[in-house]
């Protein structure tokens, strides 16, 4: 079966980007001046102690051994100690990173229903007021920088209009409603710098396939027009937005970590700035990698449904 | 008869940037129930956008401005969204053009028909829904093909879907809009006959749009036939087409090439139709034969002539009148010494795929596409290569042209083995060899002025020429200067194709290679080509390798002709020859399903043995579909090459036994009759 064949193909090249990753992540933080042990013991420390934590730490061996090391362990699952707070990356990571997935999960749903309905109706009612309408608000919207649409989300529904919480602090007893509460803001700015350009590229395309001779037969056949639109229009229309919406998986491991900063909620984002900031080297390397991983599987996924979408790409090749 | 759908005097405009333009002026005819009603005219006549209005269905910038279309005593043009939702499908459905691009293709074809099937509740009953698809799969003649998606069926087969799912609510009216068009000639033929064959059974009745007259012939009733937005003549069909009143009908029943050699009225159009040059009277006035001043002033409308028959030409009896001589009588075969062999191509292979890597490393070749060509071109001669589509004629003559490099196999121009890669060759062996493409339209920069576009090639290859050349050049396929300065879209298609040609000549090649050039162009401008093409063999003794699936336009000015099936030489023979005496069984198929212009009750002869087919490479590809197949034998084993009199045959049957219709296998095989070819 050729699917298989190429989900094969896809996963090793998958693998392969991610080992390309790691290497240049390691070369990266090993360029840096200074390193784990001049961060804990910081700058007055003499060299004798230096020394001393370099060889427990196993920093006296070569680059090329650490390298290994540090792989080998992060494939194991042991992803290594925080300097900042000496506690297992792991435990730290786990409940940022969950907190991080259930941002993401709701503004990827939101994302799908504001980049549809948009894209359905102006290609539906395409050359009429509305189209343009909305051509002009996603064009606004594009040029919009994502802090400062979260700045005047967060002025216009916190302050302004004071209907939602502007700190999205969450704790582990917080209850359902009070995280989606939580949620709103961010995800609402995740979803709308997502679903700005997935729009236009959906609409384009949409029109395209509703002027395309498998419409018309579909509606000369005596199709009721939701049936034309859902059953033949939609599923080809929606191949390139496939793309762009891989890509903006993407820009939401970037997105999340900007939006995080801005309304202080405690998931990967903030966690991967106070790395950066601490230099908490073993923490950025872990972080990188992960959201590499996630970026890596969202076009997996995307080349995947593509084919599943087109069965003429399941034959071809 | 019982009226069906009327309709009366419909005129519909289209919108554009310079306002609306009337393209359907006056339209009204009648269908009855069970009846066939063809309407045929060039591109851009208006006919296709006449039959949607049957359907209730018009573009976004068309407006119907007078007219009805009566259905059953209900106004179509009238009707509301959702009425004509029911209607749709269920009592009119419609045969697309292009069968390819007209099924979703990300759904499986059963499904398309079962969707269709559902909407209209219209499943017999005490009847399962796959029971039912299957059966209307069987009346198209398709096996239970249901589970697959479009794409994996061939153009013939997703063609017989598509009248699978127009019949499935066993509706009063079927649109048919040019449905045989850009299906192989073996495939028409079939789909033709299909379509005569369920009018029969189901009893419904069809609009037949399409250019093709020869084919209409074979199924229509009634014919109307359009010429820029009107109707210029309706008849009964035989009437029609052994005599055609309107001037217009007479010059495109002319116009249309035939292998039958049937003797025509009348000469071929001259002209095009040009919309800037419509008079206020009679529309095909200033190309017409016969027009006066008067015609240029005084409009014309459809009179009955005759029982059942209405011309709009107030002059159609002097039309008829005279008799032009019948067919352009064709230069004597040369007896002179044969001139230099120009191409040959010895033992040419050809593939599409480069081996990826595992098949390298596996040491697996690629299927090869072609195989075993062997041709050669004398200078001055003109060698039709013709086959169904995916035969490879293109394969071959991008090899020639170095744009596909060669598996195996040498291609030698002038005596010297041509590189196999374009980069390869030198600018002289690339001006030798031009190539004219399909479809002018893409191969022709839309951003270029005319003269932009011819000078390229002669500053290309750095030819010294007089400022007089790009007129001369314009003049030798028959336009003028004042081309020079316009941009390819201000060209009609034929204008286009010429200047493709004009642009192939200003560098004198020796080989010119035409790759369908004719397919896109409508049956008066194709005529008008192929005249410009033999003027030019005959002027500048250019070398032609010209690409067809047409066997009735190859006739006109092939000297030989080269048949072509699954990437594999059939036949080679001097034209004259293959058409009278085709002996092998494929070229008999493709001369049988050519249509000549009268029916002729064609039935595909079936194959001898159906599932024997051969392994690429093994034994004949004609195996499995081939009515004379000797047993396995074919299917094991490469049929030999056969030489004959000026060309050669591959089959295993020998040419006497080709010849009288015997074959070792099926000995009461009627001998076949003598055909009468022109």
């Amino acid at each position: 079966m050729s699917i298989f064949r190429l989900l094969a193909s896809r996963i090793l090249l998958s693998a392969l980007t991610l080992l390309l990753v790691s290497i240049l992540i390691f070369l990266i933080l090993e360029a840096l001046p200074g390193d784990v042990a001049t961060r804990i013991l910081g700058r007055e420390a003499t060299a004798k102690a230096l020394e001393v934590l370099r060889s427990q730490l196993h920093l006296d061996q070569p680059a090329l051994v650490r390298y290994f090391q540090w792989l080998g362990d992060f494939l194991r699952g042991d992803l290594g100690t925080s300097i900042a707070t000496g506690r297992p990356i792991a435990d730290v990571l786990g409940p940022r990173i969950v907190n991080t997935l259930l941002l993401s999960f709701f503004a990827f749903i939101l994302y799908l229903v504001l980049a549809l309905v948009p894209a359905i109706i102006q290609a539906v009612n395409r050359g009429k007021a509305i189209d343009n309408v909305i051509s002009v608000i996603t064009l606004l919207l594009l040029s919009l920088p994502d802090f400062l649409l979260a700045t005047m989300l967060l002025f216009l529904f916190a302050v302004a209009v004071p209907i939602l919480p502007a700190l999205a602090t969450i704790s582990e007893n917080s209850t359902w409603p009070e995280m989606l509460r939580v949620m709103v803001l961010p995800a609402v700015t995740l979803a709308i710098m997502m679903a700005v350009y997935a729009i236009r590229v959906l609409r384009d395309s949409l029109i395209e396939v509703l002027r395309s001779d498998y419409v018309r037969l579909a509606e000369l056949k005596g199709l009721r027009p939701r049936a034309v639109l859902f059953r033949h229009a939609l599923p080809n229309a929606i191949v390139p937005a496939l793309n762009v919406t891989a890509l903006n998986l993407g820009f939401l491991i970037g997105g999340v970590v900007i939006v995080e900063r801005v309304f202080s909620y405690p998931g990967f984002g903030t966690l991967l700035i106070d790395a950066l900031q601490l230099r908490d080297i073993p923490l950025i390397k872990a972080t990188v990698m992960i959201s590499a991983a996630v970026y890596v599987a969202a076009n997996l996924v995307a080349d995947v449904l593509a084919v599943l979408l087109q069965p003429r790409l399941r034959t071809s090749r | 008869m019982k009226k069906l759908i009327e309709v009366r005097n419909l005129n519909i405009a289209y919108g554009g940037t310079a306002g609306w333009t009337n393209v359907v002026q006056g339209v009204s005819f009648e269908i009855a129930r069970g009846e066939a009603f063809g309407l045929v005219g060039e591109s851009g006549c208006g006919k296709s956008t006449v039959a949607y209005r049957l359907l209730g269905y018009g573009t976004i910038n068309s407006l119907v401005q007078t007219g009805e279309v009566l259905f059953d005593g209900t106004d179509l043009l009238k009707l509301d969204a959702a009425a004509l939702t029911r209607l749709r499908g269920k009592r009119i459905a419609l045969v697309p053009q292009n069968p390819t691009t007209s099924l979703s293709p990300g759904m499986r074809v059963g499904a398309q028909i079962r969707e269709m099937i559902a909407t209209h509740k219209a499943l017999p009953e005490d009847m399962a829904m796959e029971t039912r698809i299957v059966e209307l799969f069987a009346l198209v003649g398709l096996p239970d093909v249901g589970h697959r998606y479009p794409h994996e069926l061939s153009g013939g087969q997703q063609q017989r879907v598509t009248i699978a799912m127009a019949v499935a609510c066993n509706p009063d009216l079927l649109v048919l809009d040019e449905p045989t068009t850009g299906l192989d000639v073996t495939t028409q033929r079939q789909i033709v006959q299909l379509l005569a064959d369920l009018r029969v059974r189901i009893g419904m009745a069809m609009l037949y749009v399409t250019h093709d007259l020869a084919l209409l012939a074979q199924i229509a009733d009634r014919v109307g036939v359009m010429y820029a937005g009107q109707l210029v003549e309706v008849a009964p069909c035989e009437k029609l087409l052994s005599a055609p009143a309107h001037p217009y009908s007479r010059g495109l029943i002319a116009s249309i090439p035939t292998i039958d050699g049937a003797a025509r009225p009348g000469r071929g159009l001259r002209g095009v139709l040009r919309r800037d040059q419509i008079s206020t009277g009679c529309k095909f006035e200033p190309r017409c034969d016969f027009a006066t001043t008067a015609c240029r002033t005084t409009p014309q409308t459809l009179e009955p002539v005759a029982e059942a028959r209405a011309v709009a030409c107030m002059r159609w009896r002097e039309a008829v009148a005279p008799h032009f001589p019948v067919l352009v009588k064709r230069g004597e075969e040369k007896t002179a010494e044969a001139p230099a062999r120009l191409l040959s191509v010895a033992n040419l292979s050809l593939s599409y795929t480069r081996p990826g890597l595992f098949d390298r490393l596996l040491d697996r070749a690629s299927p090869a596409v072609v195989r075993d060509i062997d041709l050669d071109l004398r200078t001055g001669e003109v060698l039709a290569l013709v086959g169904e589509s995916g035969s490879g004629k293109s394969t071959i003559a991008r090899a020639i042209s170095g744009r596909l490099p060669p598996g195996a196999g040498i291609i030698r121009l002038d005596g010297t083995a041509l590189a196999p890669a374009l980069k390869d060759r030198s600018v002289e062996e690339l001006r030798q060899i031009q190539y004219i493409f399909q479809n002018p339209d893409a191969s022709l920069n839309p951003r270029r002025r005319i003269r932009a576009i011819l000078a390229r090639p002669i500053d290309h290859f750095g030819i010294e020429v007089d400022e007089k050349a790009l007129e001369t050049v314009l003049d030798n396929v028959g336009l003028h200067a004042g081309y020079l300065d316009r941009f390819p879209e201000q060209l009609s298609g034929g204008e286009r194709q010429r200047i493709a040609i004009a642009r192939a000549l200003l560098v004198n090649p020796k080989l010119l290679i035409c790759d369908e050039i004719l397919s896109a162009l409508d049956v008066s401008v194709q005529a008008r080509i192929v005249e410009l093409l033999r003027a030019l063999k005959e002027k500048h003794a250019v070398a032609m390798l010209f690409i067809s699936h047409d066997l009735a336009v190859v006739q006109e000015f092939a000297d030989r002709v080269a048949v072509l099936y699954h990437g594999e030489l059939m036949q080679l023979a001097d034209t004259a020859t293959l058409l009278s005496k085709p002996l092998h069984p494929y070229t008999e198929m493709l001369l049988e399903a050519a249509p000549g212009l009268r029916k002729d009750h064609y039935v595909s002869r079936p194959p001898s043995a159906p599932n024997s087919m051969a392994a690429p490479g093994v034994g004949c590809p004609l195996a499995g579909r081939c009515p004379r197949q000797i047993g396995s034998l074919c299917a094991d084993t490469r049929p030999p090459i056969q030489t004959t009199v000026n060309g050669f045959i591959r089959c295993h049957l020998t040419t006497g036994n080709l010849a009288t219709g015997a074959s070792p296998a099926n000995r009461n095989d009627h001998p076949r009759q003598s055909r009468s070819v022109s």
